[in-house]
């Protein structure tokens, strides 16, 4: 055959699914899912020489995750979630120079922060006969800090299904009311909003493979600051965009997958990172798969980034010590177990995070003193009915 | 259909399952009545009886699109998977196994081309003399569109089987796969593979139904609509994939291939398939869990 046969199954199926019995408008889920996630997050704890005063323990943090999905009439979806974390431990407050002149790190309180967060969304789908669109709407509440939220998406499928486009708009107000403000002079109520529209195509190239890649542009302006940081000066307009691509590879002699994934970022801080990451979707049976998956995540420092912070400048001079915004690498692995039963679904994962400004492909002029390192386990269960 | 038929559907309730199942045979006896070639009353009949006609006649969009799919298989073939062979059809006689003079093949070859078909606006053309036949087309649309239409019904578990062509409503009431049994061409009743189907479709081909031996040669009815003779390629071969129209559209394309070519295809298709090939050794392959035995 001098046609490529996996482009002549393509077009065979093309017009197979334009056949009227078998061409079928885009379809809701026909059963209802309900499903729970428990996951802790926690990061190393420092050490006394990269802290020599005060609390030494991190972020630990628990998650409980509810999410409920069920078919509503014939062409309808509706979802709804709830989130509950809990948080311990502590946040860096402040660097300063140690007795040897290199940069320490303070973290937060005495006794460390305690907090929780809940969210809850509720979100509807409509389906078409070639596409869908829906939105939804969420609230999210901590001690000193509230979230309301909201987006819209839709979808539609091209060229017998085999590419679709979609498109969303998400919307964000947020406010910020630290504890504590008055006693250690923070600032009192402050608020922030994000908006953000995506674009995305995704292309089926044979019956094995497919790939996506998606933009996306976000606007925040307000407050963007750390309120909790003695010093923490960030500008009050922010423009991020990412651009993130997919390949997915089923490899049927191996009945396994190969999902490779890129995405690069950029804000008008400064900060250009790259990430990429590989997993391999292993079936061991028809029932059971493990999935080892491998990231690298690369990052450039914020223009105002210090890893000293500086008293002496002016309240309007732009600075900030969050690690976050230094330049750094991370690598992280991760492996997952899933039991699908049919009625019943069980995914138990566990990752490790390494973050280093050794790791960083751009230059690290200021490493960062608080690169953190964490681990995180999840068990998630499933059920349909 | 002039072949086994089966379809079944679990449910809660045994009535509505009962009268589901009754609208799933009454959207095969649809298929049936409109496009088979051995009723008078039907559709596709009328379309042979119109060859010639300069005025066309009038198709409904169900056919245009079977049509449509058939162009595809014609063209991905290179001209192999020609449905207007039936003119061939008739002058290679396999039950009395009498090879038809080259003269009386040269004759026929001008009436096979599917190229020489049209259609525009509903109306379809073709010349005096063509026949149509949707075999391997649209049995295997029939097993899929009433299994689609099981699902719509709300039924998840059920299979369609019409005449060996399986289409997956939804896996086994304990979800699981449906083992389908490929029988020995030669002894029907000793499956030499099964075949897990958990979605999508199931199809087969083979010429071990209707040929001949003549001087030791062996003709099957699986005829060339480029030369006018029967193809010596695979005896038989059995294909998963996504929709059982596609499976029977592989297959049948693999059957028109020569022998070396076919087991390329088929290899290339990445769908699970088990073939005989013409020294009648059994090979293929499946996903793991579906493995063959």
């Amino acid at each position: 055959m001098k046609k490529s046969t996996s482009q002549s199954i393509i077009a065979l199926s093309s017009s197979a699914l334009a056949l009227p019995g078998i061409a079928l408008a885009d379809a809701p889920p026909t059963q209802s899912t309900i499903s729970y996630k428990i996951s802790n997050y926690q990061e190393d704890d420092l050490s006394r020489s990269e802290a020599p005063f005060g609390e030494l323990e991190r972020y630990d943090i628990d998650v409980h995750q509810f999410q409920l999905v069920t078919p509503v009439g014939r062409n309808m979806s509706l979802q709804v979630a709830a989130n509950y974390e809990s948080l311990s431990g502590a946040s860096p407050w402040f660097t300063s120079r140690g007795l040897d002149g290199q940069p320490v790190v303070n973290l937060s309180g005495a006794s460390g922060i305690n907090d929780s967060r809940t969210e809850v969304s509720i979100g509807g789908r409509y389906y078409l006969e070639n596409g869908s669109f829906g939105g939804n709407v969420g609230y999210s509440e901590e001690d000193d800090y509230r979230a309301v939220y909201f987006g819209f998406s839709g979808e539609r499928h091209y060229n017998n299904n085999q590419t679709t486009l979609s498109a969303g708009f998400s919307h964000s107000s947020d406010d910020i009311s630290p504890t504590d403000a008055e006693l250690f002079n923070r600032v009192r109520e402050e608020d922030k909003r994000s908006n953000s529209v995506y674009i995305s195509i995704s292309q089926i190239i044979n019956p094995v493979s497919s790939f996506q890649s998606a933009l996306s542009i976000t606007e925040k302006s307000g407050f963007l600051s750390d309120p909790y940081k003695l010093r923490d000066i960030r500008p009050d307009d922010k423009t991020q965009i990412a651009w993130s691509n997919s390949y997915r590879r089923f490899f049927v002699s191996a009945n396994a997958a190969l999902h490779i994934n890129y995405r690069y970022y950029h804000d008008d801080f400064g900060i250009s990172s790259h990430t990429s990451d590989l997993s391999w979707h292993q079936n061991i049976s028809r029932a059971f798969r493990v999935v080892p998956s491998l990231r690298y995540y690369s990052q450039s420092s914020a223009d105002f980034f210090t890893n000293i912070d500086d008293f002496s400048t002016p309240n309007t001079e732009f600075q900030s010590s969050d690690y976050r915004l230094s330049a750094f690498g991370a690598v992280s692995g991760g492996l997952s177990f899933i039991a699908d039963m049919g009625t019943w679904k069980a995914t138990l994962t566990a990752e490790r995070y390494v973050a280093n400004e050794k790791y960083s492909t751009y230059n690290v002029t200021e490493p960062s003193t608080a690169l953190v390192k964490y681990s995180r386990i999840s068990l998630g269960v499933d059920f349909t009915f | 259909m002039g072949s086994f038929c089966e379809i079944q559907i679990f449910d809660e309730s045994r009535i509505h399952a009962k009268k589901i199942a009754h609208q799933l045979s009454a959207e095969v006896s649809r298929l049936e009545l409109k496009y088979s070639r051995f009723r008078d009353d039907s559709l596709l009949t009328q379309i042979n009886n119109s060859a010639g006609n300069q005025t066309g006649i009038k198709i409904d969009s169900e056919t245009q699109s079977l049509l449509e799919h058939a162009l595809n298989c014609f063209e991905q073939s290179n001209g192999l998977f020609d449905i207007t062979s039936g003119a061939l059809q008739k002058i290679w006689d396999f039950k009395k196994g009498i090879i038809p003079s080259q003269s009386q093949i040269d004759k026929v070859l001008p009436l096979v081309d599917f190229h020489k078909v049209s259609w525009k606006n509903s109306y379809l053309f073709m010349p005096q003399g063509m026949q149509i036949d949707f075999g391997g087309i649209v049995k295997e649309y029939a097993a899929d569109s009433t299994a689609r239409l099981g699902k719509s019904l709300g039924i998840q578990y059920g299979l369609v089987n019409l005449g060996g062509d399986f289409s997956v409503i939804g896996p086994q009431p304990d979800n699981k796969p449906w083992p389908i049994g490929v029988s020995n061409p030669k002894r029907k009743h000793s499956p030499i593979a099964t075949i897990n189907l958990l979605n999508g479709g199931l199809a087969s081909s083979g010429d071990y139904e209707r040929f001949f031996m003549h001087e030791g040669k062996r003709y099957s009815h699986i005829l060339n609509p480029k030369t006018g003779w029967p193809n010596s390629g695979l005896r038989a071969v059995s294909i998963a994939a996504n929709l059982c129209t596609v499976a029977g559209s592989i297959a049948t394309i693999a059957m028109l291939l020569n022998e070396e070519d076919a087991k390329a295809w088929l290899q290339d298709s990445a769908f699970p398939h088990v073939y005989m090939d013409s020294e009648e050794n059994v090979s293929g392959f499946a996903l793991k869990e579906g493995a063959l035995n």
